[in-house]
């Protein structure tokens, strides 16, 4: 059984080893980290919140995970996928910088016949512009990264969202309507819109519960 | 009990395992893998031919490219969602024909409220975590005192490398979520109850006039 100070010293060298020599992934990771911490937070809000009562507790908890679910496979299936084709493009010459082009021309190759053919690695064939290569494709990476980010979390997660939470505010809505007559607090009028449906639950809930997807 | 002891023997079971793991790595010998694997790097590079290649000349956008990758970590990427965030969001809510008006309405205003507070917590808490792990993560020498090698791994000699830089931007921004884990309760949930209404009032007035 490891010590903690030998947990903590092979986390700084599992994290050195992973993250150093690639901010593109670090970035894609942490991102997804961040997702599944605040969807734990949100999952948990409900779970240990005494003041909402079970029945409504095995309908909500359900609805966070998988409001968390399309957060988080959302962000990195389109993040984790803008990174790796800009890391394909970089390392196959596809994406290059005209030094990086020149070197490679003035070793021999053929530039049409070796750049952006799948089984090209630069770095594998030219660790002598290792520095140069590095720079450029840290660049790329990160940038891919932060626009895949931007379109997962800023276009495709609130189209998905919204969608998702009409469904649901239908469902709501009409469950309040018919079935549940154990809480005249959260009855509603028949023309109920998200307005009075937040203004009653906030005189029934604390804030947390109907604070999710909170981006951390 | 024999015949158990022969089929659940550690030793016929570790057998076992090493055939199926061999049985697995001859996998790649199968014709059958050989043709899909082929196939796959087939379509794999029709996809590559597809888009155009590209060659960066300009030595100030290859600068920018290497700035960024060297500089651009968590902070400046939450920044750079937030800011984004304002210019589509609200919009992709306010035009959400599944809900009533004044839900698209309430709706914008949370939005906005979520990620005014979002990016506030987010940005400073990565800033600050990120900067934090700086000053612990030195290389430890007499002079420094050990706290402030808490963070250096074993074995970095020096502080001055992009790898090293990238480390500390990675061990800050793990640092950052944890702490955000609580912030997000302490800090992102009563602003953005606080900003929603405060938003909503505005609009009630302005609806009003």
């Amino acid at each position: 059984m490891k010590s903690l100070s030998n947990l903590f010293s092979s986390f700084k060298s599992v994290m050195y080893k992973n993250y150093g020599e690639n901010p593109g992934k670090m970035l894609v990771h942490t991102g997804v980290l961040g997702w599944i911490l605040s969807s734990m937070a949100q999952v948990s809000a409900v779970m240990f919140n005494d003041k909402i009562p079970k029945e409504q507790k095995s309908f909500l908890i359900p609805q966070e995970i998988a409001d968390a679910a399309i957060n988080i496979i959302s962000f990195y299936v389109v993040t984790s996928s803008f990174k790796n084709i800009a890391s394909k493009l970089v390392s196959t010459g596809k994406l290059s910088t005209k030094s990086i082009r020149s070197h490679i021309e003035r070793s021999g190759k053929n530039l049409s016949e070796y750049l952006g053919k799948i089984d090209t690695d630069i770095a594998k064939d030219f660790p002598e512009i290792k520095g140069e290569y590095k720079t450029f494709k840290n660049g790329v990476d990160v940038l891919a990264s932060t626009v895949g980010s931007v379109i997962s979390c800023n276009i495709i997660t609130p189209v998905l969202r919204n969608e998702y939470a009409a469904r649901k505010q239908k469902q709501i809505i009409a469950k309040m309507n018919g079935e549940d007559k154990k809480q005249p607090v959260l009855k509603p009028n028949r023309s109920l819109s998200m307005e009075g449906y937040i203004k009653m639950a906030s005189e029934k809930y604390p804030s947390s519960f109907y604070s999710s997807n909170l981006k951390i | 009990m024999r015949a158990i002891f022969v089929i659940y023997s550690p030793y016929r079971l570790g057998c076992r395992i090493m055939a199926l793991v061999g049985s697995v790595s001859n996998l790649k010998d199968i014709s059958f893998y050989k043709n899909v694997s082929a196939s796959l790097k087939k379509i794999r590079q029709k996809g590559l031919d597809v888009i155009p290649s590209v060659q960066f000349s300009q030595e100030k956008l290859i600068d920018t490219l290497g700035y960024i990758g060297k500089n651009f970590s968590s902070d400046k990427q939450r920044l750079a969602l937030g800011v984004t965030a304002l210019a589509t969001q609200p919009f992709i809510d306010a035009k959400n024909r599944s809900v009533d008006e004044k839900t698209r309405k309430v709706s914008v205003a949370r939005t906005v409220a979520k990620i005014i507070a979002g990016t506030f917590t987010g940005f400073f808490i990565r800033y600050g975590c990120i900067k934090g792990i700086k000053a612990l993560s030195q290389i430890p020498s007499k002079n420094i005192p050990k706290i402030k090698s808490l963070f250096t791994p074993k074995g970095v000699k020096s502080n001055t490398t992009d790898e090293f830089e990238q480390y500390r931007n990675a061990m800050g921004t793990v640092i950052a979520l944890v702490v955000m884990v609580f912030t997000n309760f302490l800090i992102d949930a009563p602003l953005t109850k606080f900003l929603t209404n405060t938003f909503v009032k505005h609009q009630q007035k302005g609806d009003k006039k």
